[in-house]
This record gives C-alpha cells, sequence and structure tokens, in this order.
C-alpha cells in the first residue's frame, strides 16, 4: 500500500478536505503537524511532529522515518508547509517542484525578482527594510502603491497607500502585524515588507496543477467584489470566470509563464492575476492549492475534489480527467464586519435555503475573538453555491450572506 | 457481540483515549456502536478543534482499529461548530 505523508498545520482549514481525500484512495497516511498531537506516543507510525520553519530539519526527520516506513508521497496543505514538503520530497525523491522554486514563490520578494528577470508582467516593486524611516523609504515609490509583507496570504497586511502619510500610516501598521505572536514568519520575511504599484483593473484566481512543468489551469475564479483597498478582502470566488475566453487564454498563459519563470515545474499552484487594459498582471503565485474551505466549490470528472487530483498526482496515480465539471459554481468569504468577540450567528438556515446555496460554514466558533483585516487572520465562515450561471452563482451568495446575522460583543 | 464490542471500545477510550486527549482539554465519549461501527463524539478542546481530524483519523480510529480489529468504521458526530473553546482555531496561513 502507498504511504503519504500530509504536513498538516494545527491550524489550517485544509485538515479534512485532504485526510478525506485520502481515505477515498486508501492510502496509508501518516500525519505531521508543528505541535505534537495528544496521541503521537500511541501512534507514532501515523503522527509526527515537524518543525515547518526548519525544512533540512523536518527532511532529515522524516528520512530517519521513511527508512522504516517508506513514503511514496508528501504534501504540505498550505502556506505554512510547501516550503518543509518540498525539501522532504527532495531528499526522498519524491514528486515535487525543487525547494529552490518553492522558497522563491514563498517569498513575495524573490519571487518578483525572478518573474521580472523573464519579463512575466508584474507591478514595479521595491523591498523595504522595516528599520528604515518610512518617510524616506515613501520618496522611493509611485503612488498609488500597495504595502505587504512578504510572506503572509489570504490578503492579511496587504494595504493600498495613496499618500505619503497613508505610506507611513500602513508601513508602521504592517511593522506591528508583524511582531504579533500568531504570526509564524523569520528571515527576510520578519526584516522587510514589499511596497508595489498599484494596479487598477479586474482580479481573477487561477487554481492549476503543474505536471512535468506545463500548467494545467483547473479553475478560473472571478473575483467580483471591487479589491481597490485601503484592504484587499477576498469575498467572493465565481467559476467559470465571465471574462472573454481570449483573456482567460492570455490569463493562463501569464500564469505558466510564471511559474516557469520561478522554476515551479510540479503540483498545485494557486496564483491571483489582475487584468487590466495592459493585459494580465500577476500578483501572487503559490505552490499550493486554494486556502480555507474554498476548495469545496471543485469537483472534477466524476465528482473527484481538488484535494484527491492533488494526491493523486503527488503519488503518481493516473488523473482520469483534469476537466472541472460544468456547472458554475462558487464561494463568498465570509467577511468580518468589525473587531468583537462573536456572540452568535443568525440567520443560517434561511442563508441556506436561498435557492443555489449549497452549504452556509461558519468556521469561527461562539466566544471567539474577530479580528477584520489587514490584522485579522481568520475567516468568519463560507457560503456555497451552484446555479445554472456564474451571475445566479454570485446572486445566490450576496442573497445568502444579506440573510446572515452576526452578533459580536 | 455488540455489547462486548461497545465494552472494549470504552475501555480503550478510557484507558488510553481520554487520558491522552486530556493534555488539551479534550475528551471523548462512546455514542454508540452498530454493525462494527463506532460513534463517538468529541468534547472539550476536541469540539472545533482545527487538529480533531487528525487525532480522530490518524489517533483515535488508528488505535481503535489496532486493538479491535473488527471495528470497521469511526464516525464522529461531533457538532464542531458550536465548540466554545477549541485548543486550536484555524486560521489563515
Amino acid at each position: 500500500m502507498d504511504r503519504l505523508l500530509l504536513l498538516l498545520p494545527t491550524t489550517t482549514y485544509r485538515t479534512q478536505a485532504f485526510l478525506d481525500a485520502a481515505c477515498t484512495l486508501g492510502v496509508d497516511v501518516v500525519c505531521a503537524s508543528e505541535k505534537p498531537s495528544t496521541l503521537e506516543a500511541q501512534a507514532p507510525d501515523h503522527l509526527l511532529t515537524l518543525d515547518f520553519t526548519d525544512p533540512d530539519a523536518s527532511a532529515a526527520r522524516v528520512a530517519a522515518f521513511a527508512g522504516r516506513r517508506p513514503l511514496s508521497a508528501v504534501v504540505g496543505v498550505d502556506d505554512l508547509t510547501t516550503v518543509a514538503a518540498a525539501a522532504i520530497a527532495e531528499r526522498l525523491g519524491l514528486r515535487s517542484s525543487a525547494t529552490a522554486a518553492v522558497v522563491a514563490a514563498h517569498d513575495k520578494y524573490r519571487m518578483r525578482q525572478c518573474l521580472a528577470a523573464t519579463g512575466v508582467p508584474i507591478p514595479r516593486f521595491r523591498r523595504i527594510a522595516l528599520k528604515d524611516d518610512p518617510f524616506l523609504a515613501a520618496r522611493g515609490v509611485a503612488f498609488p502603491c500597495v504595502l505587504k509583507p512578504l510572506a503572509l496570504s489570504a490578503s492579511r497586511g496587504v494595504i493600498r497607500a495613496n499618500t505619503v502619510d497613508q505610506f507611513v500610516a500602513a508601513f508602521r501598521r504592517i511593522a506591528t502585524l508583524l511582531r504579533r505572536d500568531d504570526v509564524e514568519i523569520s528571515g527576510d520575511a520578519a526584516q522587510f515588507l514589499l511596497a508595489e504599484e498599484y494596479l487598477p483593473g479586474l482580479e481573477v484566481a487561477l487554481e492549476g496543477l503543474l505536471v512535468g512543468g506545463m500548467l494545467h489551469t483547473l479553475a478560473l475564479f472571478d473575483k467580483p467584489d471591487p479589491l481597490e483597498g485601503p484592504f484587499f478582502e477576498e469575498t467572493i470566488y465565481v467559476t467559470p470566470s465571465r471574462l472573454p475566453a481570449g483573456v482567460q487564454e492570455s490569463i493562463s498563459r501569464v500564469a505558466a509563464a510564471g511559474c516557469a519563470a520561478l522554476g515551479l515545474a510540479e503540483g498545485p499552484v494557486h496564483a491571483e492575476l489582475r487584468v487590466n487594459d495592459g493585459g494580465p498582471w500577476v500578483l501572487e503565485i503559490a505552490a499550493r492549492s486554494i486556502g480555507g474551505l474554498c476548495s469545496r466549490t471543485l469537483r472534477f470528472g466524476t465528482g473527484m475534489s481538488l484535494e484527491e487530483i492533488i494526491l493523486r498526482h503527488a503519488l503518481g496515480w493516473p488523473i482520469a480527467s483534469l476537466a472541472r465539471e460544468r456547472r458554475p459554481a462558487g464561494v463568498m468569504m465570509l467577511p468580518i464586519p468589525r473587531a468583537g468577540r462573536l456572540r452568535s450567528v443568525r440567520g443560517t438556515e434561511a442563508a441556506g435555503a436561498v435557492p443555489g446555496v449549497e452549504e452556509v460554514a461558519i468556521t469561527a466558533h461562539p466566544g471567539q475573538e474577530l479580528v477584520p483585516l489587514p490584522e485579522g487572520w481568520q475567516y468568519l465562515g463560507f457560503i456555497f453555491a451552484r446555479a445554472d450561471t456564474p451571475d445566479a452563482v454570485e446572486a445566490a451568495l450576496r442573497d445568502a450572506h444579506a440573510r446572515l446575522v452576526f452578533e459580536l460583543d | 457481540m455488540s455489547e462486548d464490542l461497545r465494552t472494549r471500545v470504552q475501555d480503550l477510550i478510557d484507558t488510553m483515549i481520554n487520558p491522552a486527549v486530556a493534555g488539551h482539554g479534550g475528551f471523548v465519549e462512546l455514542v454508540d456502536v452498530q454493525d462494527n461501527r463506532v460513534y463517538l463524539q468529541m468534547g472539550g478542546g476536541c469540539q472545533g478543534c482545527g487538529a480533531a481530524d487528525v487525532t480522530l483519523k490518524s489517533g483515535i480510529e488508528r488505535l481503535i482499529k489496532e486493538e479491535i480489529p473488527e471495528v470497521a468504521e469511526v464516525l464522529d458526530t461531533t457538532d464542531h461548530a458550536s465548540g466554545t473553546n477549541p485548543y486550536y482555531t484555524a486560521g489563515k496561513a
């Protein structure tokens, strides 16, 4: 039986989806987290503790483990684990992109350097040390610009600045954010931030799978809510995209060029792009799949999940079809209305009753402290919908959201 | 048969599983055993915990199946959304 190592941070939203997929495939699963499981002593062949921030140490630990329990594949499920997963795969000779490529994709500055070097369209950018004087740093950028940490995801810490004063305020806010206990970064990511040109335009997300260096676009999502700042909270994703076919093809081409520039060759890719009169521009390319619970929108072939495709690819198993189901689908990541402690959520039944809505998943728990962007690091929940057209999906998501009432203390 | 199975599963929960998950303020309750299927509920720090699936699939289910091979499946009936004090809370990376 094939044995699969899943790197599952204790705080990831992705655990259930990947474990379900592994269960469907019938492989022997070993789960590694950054903190010990309460049952690790009782199940040492199936539960491991790895320091994901130290990929070399993780690779050495897993190599020792694999000496007695050989592994067929390793998959990191989110941003916290991609580099460690690549290092482990490289050490064991398993299917993965090269560690150097994944490292480059994980650092927004290095990523932009790689993309710029090969002519992939990206916004103009500058890396700025957090120890620098922000007033002086602001002189070197054109406005409007966007400031962002080098390593966080899901728009955390991403702030638009239109003036020097806004730049300085954003700079200081990100510096404070990066010192928070719940921010797990080190190295350059803890010392620098990125300032880049703000690009007007529509934003899309591309979900893809790299096989032998070739990017297969699994889904292209429209993000119909304007993302113009000052913060960039992601809300609605709808697929298939309503953009003209030619534009969609150019998005896939640019994303593929970006992957090639980084040296990514195998495994899942989640890319964010802006599209305007100048064509598609790469904002991010991550060597992982879509975050949160959003993958529930995707089904392939005869009902295969995104995670099953990722695991099959890592294991070298055949994949019957990479074609997404035809029916339009979408997800709404529920925005956190304000800071506070969640007392209750009302209206979930009414929201779930909206035609087209498949599920309303509230992931924040009663009593949870909610922090909105740019500091926030959690989702309130998700609404999922399917309908005959992308417009109907979007309308269902908005209707369902309007029926929810969040009571915060 | 089912009563015997139930007793053995309960014993395993009492002696091996609950003492371990108590370290995170959690506990596991046996809800039922039917047709070699074990139905469990997780509480305390396990209810709504970001690592609950790992604890269940790679810990609890494995232990139960190893110790009691006739168990075919272990099913979680917990309402994780109602957990008010999960040990780990899911978040963006």
